[in-house]
């Protein structure tokens, strides 16, 4: 169960990016940088196992659910997914604000990356103020997320269980 | 000396073993294969994406629920901040209405008069079926809802969508138990208008913020501030008459800002309005029973409705049963 916890941490978050919210329009990319965003979060945190395969069929799977251009999110959580891999070789003694700075510099390139394909698939400019609220929000909610998931994988979660299951015994 | 307590402390080994970078060479070269699908609309993909669509629709019902009920919740809580208020502006705006009312059953008396006279020919009836917004599928490059009607409750592919608002957008995607409606705010979506009392054409085009752009008018065209945008039906897809929004902006940069909220929306209604043009391009299924125009029952049950301002006379879908004991 706990081989499965990141994959299926990212579907929830995959499923809730097509709940009708009633989010404003320039705030729809906030929630599918969160689903890419965990799967750079879950690939960075050491002893994790979420693979690249799984990251693009939850990627594939927020493309199918937004109705949008097929292998787009598929792409950006794979890049994602590559990237947090790499983030935890960068040096020792590694801490939150170096995963966050490199989440930063990642989700401006993603950004712009993302805006240029989108503009190349509908041979138009895109608006490009939504991508950049939408990194700009995933940036400043990037401590909460990461701290959520290693809550998640490493905290209360498992003393919660240890104690139901001595209970039980 | 540094506490590690954390994880993310720990030395951290990649696995640079060839099977994985070959793997994700694959994965990203199939990443890219699928855009370009997507882009050129291979029929395969389409159909691989409405099976799924229907297959992941119960869960994404489910999963609506509780963001549907918080947003209520919130609704009406902000409804009760401002209850004097608006108990003040509804009472003002029902005496207004009830002036209306007797206006317009005058008018009408005038126009089934005038009609009598000219002999016209009666309009036919808009057959509607109404459903649920399951999910938000609003991407960044996508304004688009998936609703809980599909091919089983006869809806087909272009097909107008409203609510008690107005127009909201039409259906682009049509699965077995629910489709995609594309909004009109969508970067795709184009919507042939008449504006203001002159009926002044233009296009109303979405570019994915919330108000649209008004394209095409005629040279010198003049229009004013919360002049009437209603669809002009000269598509041969969407009925005319439909209430889209008022005219917002600047001479040079008019806009449309919708009636309908798109950013919240919840029951909608699918009108079954097949036009020639939409016949051709999805062809309705033998075994659909409804759904077009023709196949509209007479006997259903006549209902008033003031949904989108429709000029003609709409009536509820029939259900299975009902459509089976038509045939």
């Amino acid at each position: 169960m706990t081989n499965l916890l990141p994959a299926l941490s990212v579907l929830f978050a995959v499923v809730a990016t097509a709940v009708p919210w009633g989010l404003p329009a320039d705030a729809t990319f906030i929630l599918p940088l969160v689903v890419v965003m965990m799967v750079f979060c879950w690939r960075a945190i050491p002893g994790s196992a979420l693979h690249p395969a799984g990251a693009a069929g939850l990627g594939l799977l927020a493309d199918l659910m937004s109705g949008g251009p097929l292998g787009y999110w598929a792409l950006m959580c794979l890049i994602a997914a590559t990237v947090g891999r790499r983030a935890g070789t960068l040096k020792e003694s590694q801490d939150v604000g170096i995963h966050w700075l490199i989440w930063t510099v990642l989700v401006s390139l993603l950004g712009v990356f993302g805006w240029l394909l989108a503009s190349l698939y509908y041979f138009r400019w895109i608006d490009w103020w939504p991508i950049a609220l939408g990194a700009a929000a995933s940036v400043a909610l990037f401590p909460v997320v990461l701290y959520g998931l290693l809550w998640v994988r490493h905290g209360r979660v498992g003393l919660a269980r240890n104690t139901l299951f001595r209970g039980a015994s | 000396m540094r506490e590690r307590a954390s994880p993310l402390f720990r030395r951290h080994r990649p696995s640079w073993t060839a099977p994985v970078e070959l793997l994700s060479f694959g994965l990203y070269f199939l990443c890219a294969v699928l855009l370009v699908l997507s882009r050129i609309g291979h029929g395969a993909i389409n159909e691989a994406r409405n099976g799924l669509v229907d297959l992941s629709a119960p869960m994404l019902e489910l999963a609506s629920v509780p963001a549907i009920e918080a947003r209520r919740a919130l609704e009406r809580a902000e409804l009760y901040m401002a209850a004097f208020d608006e108990v003040d502006r509804l009472k003002k705006e029902n005496e207004e209405l009830k002036q209306w009312e007797w206006r317009t059953k005058l008018l009408e008396r005038k126009v089934a008069h005038l009609r009598s006279l000219l002999n016209a020919v009666e309009e036919p009836a808009l057959v509607y079926a109404t459903g649920r917004v399951i999910a938000d599928a609003r991407g960044p490059f996508v304004r688009s809802a998936l609703i809980n009607l599909g091919r089983r409750d006869g809806l087909r592919i272009g097909y107008a969508v409203i609510n008690g608002d107005g127009l909201v957008g039409r259906t682009v995607d049509a699965g077995h138990s629910v489709a995609r409606v594309l909004l009109l705010n969508d970067l795709n979506s184009r919507i042939p208008v008449l504006v203001g009392p002159a009926g002044v054409r233009g296009l109303a085009s979405g570019d994915n913020s919330a108000e649209l752009q008004l394209d095409f008018l005629p040279e010198g065209a003049t229009l004013y501030p919360d002049d009437e945008v209603y669809t002009s039906g000269s598509d041969g897809v969407l009925p005319r008459g439909l209430r889209v929004g008022v005219v917002t902006g600047s001479p040079g940069a008019y806009k449309v800002r919708p009636y309908a909220e798109l950013n919240s929306l919840d029951a909608v209604s699918v009108l079954f309005f097949d036009a020639p043009a939409l016949t051709r391009a999805d062809p309705p299924e033998a075994s659909d029973g409804i759904g077009a125009l023709s196949a509209a029952p007479v006997a259903a049950q006549e209902t008033e409705t003031a949904s989108a301002g429709l000029p003609m006379t709409v009536v509820p879908a029939p259900t299975g049963e009902q459509a089976q004991a038509e045939r």
